[in-house]
C-alpha cells in the first residue's frame, strides 16, 4: 500500500484511495475508541465519526505520522461521546437473578475475591482491564491506550494528543501505577502470569 | 526501604520505553541496582505494560468505509439539467407574462360593466309585455337572437334603436377562450421541468451504480 499516494488522492476527492486506508486503519481506530468508551456500539459509531471526520478535514493534515493523525480523529471522537455521556448520563442494563437482582459479573466489577481461575480466563483479563481503563482520568486513558495497547511511541501520542512528550511522559507514568493497583484487586495470579509475557517479550 | 518519588517512577516508566538518554540511564540503572525500592517500582510498571500489552485486539465489526453521501460527495450535474431547468423558467415567465395580460384584457372588460347594466335594465323595461312589435327586426338584426326581441326601442323613426349591438362584441370577447398561449408556455415548462427531473435521476441512479459496483470490488 503506497500510503502517501493514496493520501494524496484522498486529499483530491478520491473516495476509494481513502476507503483502502479505512480498511487498513479501521481495526486500530475501533480498538482505540473501544478502550477509551469500553461500549462496543459507541466505539463502532466514534469510528464511523471519526473517519467522516478524517475525510472532510484530509487536507489539514500536512505529512508526519498518519496513523497519529487518524488515531486524533477517533479520540476527539471520544471525548465528545464522554462530554456527551456525562451530560445525558445512563444505567447499563445488566442480566437479571430469578429473584430479580441484578446478576454481578466481574466485567462491571472488580471483586477482589474472584477466584484466580475465572480472571485467567482470557474475556475477564479483558474485562479487568476495560474496568481499570475506565477507572482512569480520561486523558490518562487516552495516553495509556495510545502508548501501551496501540503500540505508538511518545512522540505519535504527543502528536495524537497535542500535548508535549513532558506531559506524556508523565501522565504515563501515572496512569501505569494506577492500573498496576487496579489490577492487583483482580487477584494474585493475574500478574504472575503476565510477568512470564513479558519476560517474553523483553 | 524508601518509596520512589513521583519523579523517580516517570523516569522508571520512561526507561522501559526506552525514551531515557544514555547518561539517564545508566545512572538510572546504578540506583535501582542499589535501591531495592526502586527494583520493585520498576517490576511493577513492567507487568502493568505487559497485561495492558496482552489487551485482546478486536476485528472491527463492520467496515468502515465511507459511501458518497457520508463523505458529502454529490453526483455530478449533467450539463443539460441547468440548460432545462432556465429553458422551464423562461416558459414559466412568459406563461406568467401571458397570463397576466390575458387577466388584464378581463379586468379592463369589467370596466364597462355600468353600461351592460344599464342596457340590461332597458331590456327589462322593455319586456315581453312592453315592447313595440318586433315586426322589423328580422330585417335590422342580422340574428335572431333571443334577446334581440326584448331589445327593440321605438326611435322616432319607428325603427328600433340598436342600443345592444355595441354590447354585443364585448360580451363574446368577454366569453371567447383564454389565449391559447397561456396552455402552451404552461404545458411547455411542466414538460421541461420533468425532463429535467427525469436527467438528474437517470444520472443519480447510474451514479450509484458505479459506486456500488466499486464498493463491492
Amino acid at each position: 500500500m503506497d500510503e502517501p499516494a493514496l493520501i494524496r488522492n484522498a486529499q483530491h476527492g478520491d473516495l476509494d484511495a481513502f476507503n483502502i486506508l479505512v480498511l487498513a486503519y479501521q481495526d486500530i481506530v475501533y480498538n482505540t475508541a473501544l478502550r477509551i468508551l469500553g461500549d462496543e456500539d459507541l466505539a463502532a459509531d466514534a469510528s464511523q465519526e471519526a473517519f467522516i471526520h478524517a475525510f472532510r478535514a484530509l487536507n489539514s493534515y500536512r505529512g508526519g505520522s498518519f496513523r497519529a493523525w487518524l488515531l486524533r480523529t477517533v479520540t476527539n471522537a471520544c471525548y465528545d461521546e464522554l462530554r456527551r455521556k456525562q451530560r445525558h448520563p445512563s444505567t447499563p442494563l445488566e442480566p437479571e437473578t430469578e429473584d430479580g437482582d441484578e446478576m454481578e459479573t466481574p466485567r462491571w466489577l472488580a471483586d477482589p475475591d474472584g477466584s484466580p481461575e475465572e480472571l485467567l480466563d482470557k474475556a475477564e483479563i479483558e474485562h479487568a482491564i476495560q474496568h481499570c481503563l475506565e477507572n482512569l482520568p480520561t486523558d490518562f486513558r487516552a495516553v495509556v491506550v495510545l502508548a501501551d495497547i496501540q503500540g505508538l511511541d511518545y512522540s505519535e501520542v504527543a502528536s495524537a494528543l497535542k500535548k508535549p512528550v513532558g506531559t506524556i511522559k508523565s501522565r504515563l507514568a501515572r496512569a501505569r501505577l494506577r492500573l498496576r493497583e487496579c489490577l492487583h484487586s483482580f487477584g494474585e495470579l493475574l500478574p504472575s502470569a503476565f510477568r512470564l509475557e513479558e519476560e517474553r517479550t523483553l | 526501604m524508601n518509596t520512589p518519588s513521583f519523579h523517580d517512577v516517570e523516569q522508571l516508566s520512561a526507561y522501559l520505553d526506552g525514551q531515557l538518554s544514555q547518561a539517564e540511564k545508566t545512572r538510572l540503572e546504578t540506583r535501582i541496582q542499589s535501591d531495592p525500592a526502586l527494583a520493585a517500582a520498576l517490576t511493577d510498571l513492567r507487568q502493568a505494560r505487559a497485561i495492558l500489552r496482552r489487551t485482546p485486539r478486536r476485528r472491527s465489526p463492520r467496515n468502515f468505509t465511507l459511501t458518497p453521501k457520508m463523505a458529502g460527495i454529490k453526483p455530478p450535474v449533467p450539463r443539460l439539467v441547468p440548460a432545462l431547468g432556465w429553458a422551464s423558467a423562461v416558459a414559466m415567465v412568459l406563461f406568467v407574462f401571458t397570463l397576466g395580460t390575458n387577466l388584464l384584457g378581463q379586468i379592463s372588460f369589467g370596466a364597462n360593466a355600468p353600461m351592460l347594466s344599464a342596457a340590461a335594465t332597458s331590456r327589462e323595461g322593455y319586456g315581453l309585455g312592453g315592447g313595440p312589435p318586433a315586426t322589423d327586426n328580422s330585417q335590422v338584426l342580422p340574428t335572431p337572437e333571443p334577446y334581440a326581441l326584448t331589445v327593440p326601442e321605438p326611435t322616432p323613426t319607428g325603427e328600433p334603436r340598436l342600443a345592444q349591438p355595441p354590447a354585443a362584441p364585448s360580451t363574446t370577447k368577454a366569453s371567447q377562450p383564454i389565449d391559447f398561449r397561456i396552455y402552451a408556455w404552461l404545458g411547455l415548462s411542466v414538460i421541461l421541468i420533468l425532463a429535467a427531473l427525469l436527467v438528474r435521476l437517470t444520472n443519480d441512479q447510474a451514479f450509484r451504480r458505479k459506486v456500488g459496483s466499486k464498493r463491492n470490488q
